[in-house]
């Protein structure tokens, strides 16, 4: 069993506080701590039945008995396009197509902030019916980070199933067909412990000789940066209590990047452990990064693989160290 | 339409990312105070008010319009409030065009507004995550809110949709960054623009952090803003009587059309496609019809751009450009440059002005009022261009699945 997590988190919070703040037109004004707080036992009424099967491993839909439309999932018996005619549940297939290529959220709402990115999209399940609604769906890959290129139209998708399952839409989520091991795809429900999700396996990168020159500028851009981060205030508090060894692989050549004691070692070999690694076929989005870019961006354009995300919090700590390093510089 | 309708003023506050010096009851006041001082009438020369507010947490106050009846000059007179997404806008204006065609009210007032950023997320200690938060309210609890649904995500969704049957019309992001630039200039002669000192080319726009590729980088979202808007909208008589006392032109209401979309999103049915904003088409198609033009008849548009892809979609869908070819707008120079037009030039040949207040990317974008941002400026560009026609657009709700579309014109003494 997963460890109850309450609906409100530790920390999601303010103070009960009236502080004076200034505004634009120079004079002082007062502003209060408050929130609009509402907690619900929500009863999930006309889609319990949905919710049942998916407690159940099952996916239920609402077929209207007069047009055959389906909807994914039930969310009526009554067919709004038949004058309200009477609908029947039906169990659907667990798979289906992916309707729209589907957009990857990296900035979430506050509500979903540390669960980010993620990938949420729309699947055509009730394929052979004359109409049918999209089942609104998380979906994940066993191929690390999701990242573009992967969730396009019309890929064909599994529906799998958390072990354990409360009865909310985020029990189910999506992974492409093809990532499913074929002895695996029939089965329904398929469980998310049956597939390696968490940890996937580092891609395989051959090394060109193409990448070898730009690899070795981009090595020497990344060590004066890194040399830096100590010289200033900003850069040293961005890497202040972190700890990562994180290994890189490229198509010019591998190092490692340890962060220990508010510094950034670079290293040619990577230690035998490291916290995770990430891979980029082009070296040069770490010059892209270390002048001023980001490596997220690069996570964002597919350019730049990770495992999971507990790669991310380092990765943000990197992110901010060229800006810092420069804020630094400007104020001496 | 029952009776002709004609608006006789438009009023806004100035457009911030916050307001510490007022709260909203004062931000609703100041574009009252505007509009009836632009307009040279009192509150006694108002029948009735609709309010356009969009998300009750933003004000935190379920009924907010109840507290601003008293401030705003409107005790003993009739009022509605209207909700509905990012479109509350265009349908609050809706409802106060209809009281006056129908003959229940002969002046009514439509103000509407939002304070946005006096949300706060502790955790990362940043209003940004719990404004987005705040607008994820507006998807449903059982499926979409808990799945993380985002308005980002809503209108990229749809973008990609399009993207996805119309390969490579709006991928191209040195058209959309161009677009970008034309509007932060058109911005910059906004007295009231949130971001009228801004200076953005082509290649900042190039260069801004994604937040979903490939269609949204950050200088290619609208923002959030504190303010309001407000606009008078009269019956033919009255419309007279007042634009004597301002000796303003009366601007008419020729035409008006919406549409809603189900939320669902589905294949045949009623269902909403991923790959077209259906309402935006439709919205459009009625009002033209109702009005009797055509889009090569308007010269000035004001549409709702949450997004610059979206914006150039719902160019396509209002039928300005061909959908699937509408890098026109850039290529064969449909969209008119304020640099050639200048104050007061009406855009020539197959030209559009889209956006001369900088649009909700760079003039603002309070939600509940953003669309009577629109109608002020709208108004203000066809009476000193001497434009005849001009298009206001609102679009709001998941996947833009609202749309509502006003045609106006230019009373003929002042053409």
């Amino acid at each position: 069993m997963k460890k109850r997590e309450m609906l409100i988190p530790e920390g999601y919070n303010l103070p009960k506080e009236v502080v004076v703040i200034p505004g634009k037109d120079g004079s002082p004004y007062l502003q209060f701590n408050t929130a609009m707080l509402t907690l619900y036992k929500q009863t999930y009424g006309e889609l319990s039945p949905f919710f049942f099967g998916i407690r159940e491993g099952k996916l239920i839909g609402a077929r209207c008995k007069k047009c055959k439309q389906v909807m994914v999932p039930a969310a009526s018996w009554h067919c709004p396009n038949c004058n309200f005619a009477s609908m029947e549940p039906v169990t659907l297939p667990h798979q289906g197509v992916l309707a729209a290529t589907a957009p990857i959220t990296f900035f979430p709402s506050a509500t979903f902030i540390g669960k980010a990115p993620f990938c949420r999209g729309y699947v055509d399940i009730a394929i052979g019916a004359p109409s049918a609604s999209f089942l609104p769906c998380r979906l994940r890959t066993t191929t690390g980070i999701p990242r573009p290129g992967i969730f396009v139209k019309g890929v064909e998708l599994k529906i799998v199933f958390e072990d354990d399952r409360q009865g909310t839409i985020l029990d189910i989520f999506a992974v492409p067909m093809q990532e499913v091991p074929a002895k695996l795809r029939k089965k329904e429900p398929l469980l998310a412990s049956q597939l390696n999700l968490e940890n996937p396996p580092v891609p395989k990168l051959t090394e060109n000789k193409k990448w070898k020159a730009p690899f070795a500028t981009t090595m020497k851009e990344i060590r004066a940066m890194a040399g830096k981060i100590t010289k200033g205030s900003r850069a040293t508090k961005d890497l202040a209590d972190r700890s990562h060894t994180i290994g890189v692989k490229t198509g010019g050549g591998k190092f490692a990047m340890v962060i220990a004691n508010g510094k950034l070692r670079i290293v040619d070999t990577a230690p035998k452990k490291v916290d995770f690694t990430m891979t980029a076929e082009d070296p040069t989005v770490f010059s892209k990064w270390v002048r001023g870019g980001s490596l997220s961006d690069a996570v964002m354009e597919g350019l730049l693989w990770l495992p999971n995300l507990e790669a991310f919090p380092a990765l943000y700590a990197l992110d901010r160290l060229p800006r810092s390093i420069r804020r630094d510089e400007e104020e001496k | 339409m029952m009776r002709r309708v004609g608006i006789v003023g438009a009023g806004i506050t100035e457009c911030r990312g916050r307001w510490v010096e007022k709260t909203y009851w004062d931000l609703f006041q100041t574009a009252v105070r505007e509009v009836l001082a632009s307009s040279k009438m009192t509150v006694d020369d108002v029948d009735s008010v609709i309010y356009g507010i969009y998300n009750d947490i933003f004000e935190h106050q379920a009924i907010p319009e109840s507290s601003l009846t008293g401030l705003i000059g409107m005790t003993n007179k009739p009022g509605t409030r209207v909700t509905s997404g990012g479109a509350t806008g265009f349908y609050a204006m809706r409802a106060a065009i209809m009281e006056v065609a129908s003959g229940m009210s002969e002046v009514v007032l439509c103000v509407g507004g939002e304070k946005a950023t006096d949300c706060f997320d502790p955790i990362s200690k940043s209003p940004t995550p719990m404004v987005i938060n705040t607008i994820a309210y507006s998807w449903d609890p059982f499926f979409e809110n808990p799945l993380g649904a985002t308005a980002n995500d809503s209108y990229m969704q749809m973008c990609m949709g399009y993207n996805d049957s119309y390969p490579g019309d709006i991928g191209d992001p040195l058209v959309r960054a161009k677009i970008v630039e034309k509007l932060c200039r058109q911005g910059n002669r906004n007295p009231y623009a949130q971001r009228r000192d801004e200076h953005v080319t082509v290649e900042h726009v190039m260069n801004s952090r994604w937040i979903i590729p490939p269609f949204l980088r950050l200088l290619e979202a609208c923002m959030y803003t504190e303010g309001a808007g407000a606009t008078i909208f009269a019956s033919e008589k009255k419309a007279h009587e007042l634009s004597e006392r301002t000796g303003e032109p009366i601007i008419w209401v020729r035409g008006v059309g919406a549409a809603n979309e189900a939320y669902a999103a589905g294949r045949g049915g009623y269902y909403k496609p991923l790959d077209r904003i259906v309402s935006d088409r439709l919205a459009a198609e009625r009002a033209y019809e109702m009005a009797g033009v055509k889009p090569s008849d308007i010269k000035i548009v004001e549409l709702h751009d949450a997004f610059v892809a979206q914006l150039i979609v719902t160019m396509g869908e209002t039928g300005f450009v061909k959908i699937g070819k509408t890098r026109a707008l850039i290529d064969e120079g449909i969209m008119a440059d304020i640099d050639d037009l200048g104050d007061h030039k009406a855009p020539a040949g197959k030209q559009v002005l889209v956006n001369p207040s900088g649009g909700l990317i760079f003039g603002g974008h309070f939600v509940g009022g953003s669309n009577m941002f629109s109608m002020w400026s709208a108004r203000r560009e066809m009476i000193n261009r001497q434009v005849p026609l001009a298009l206001v657009h609102g679009t709001g709700a998941m996947n833009a699945c609202f749309g509502g579309a006003i045609v106006l014109e230019l009373d003929e003494r002042g053409a």
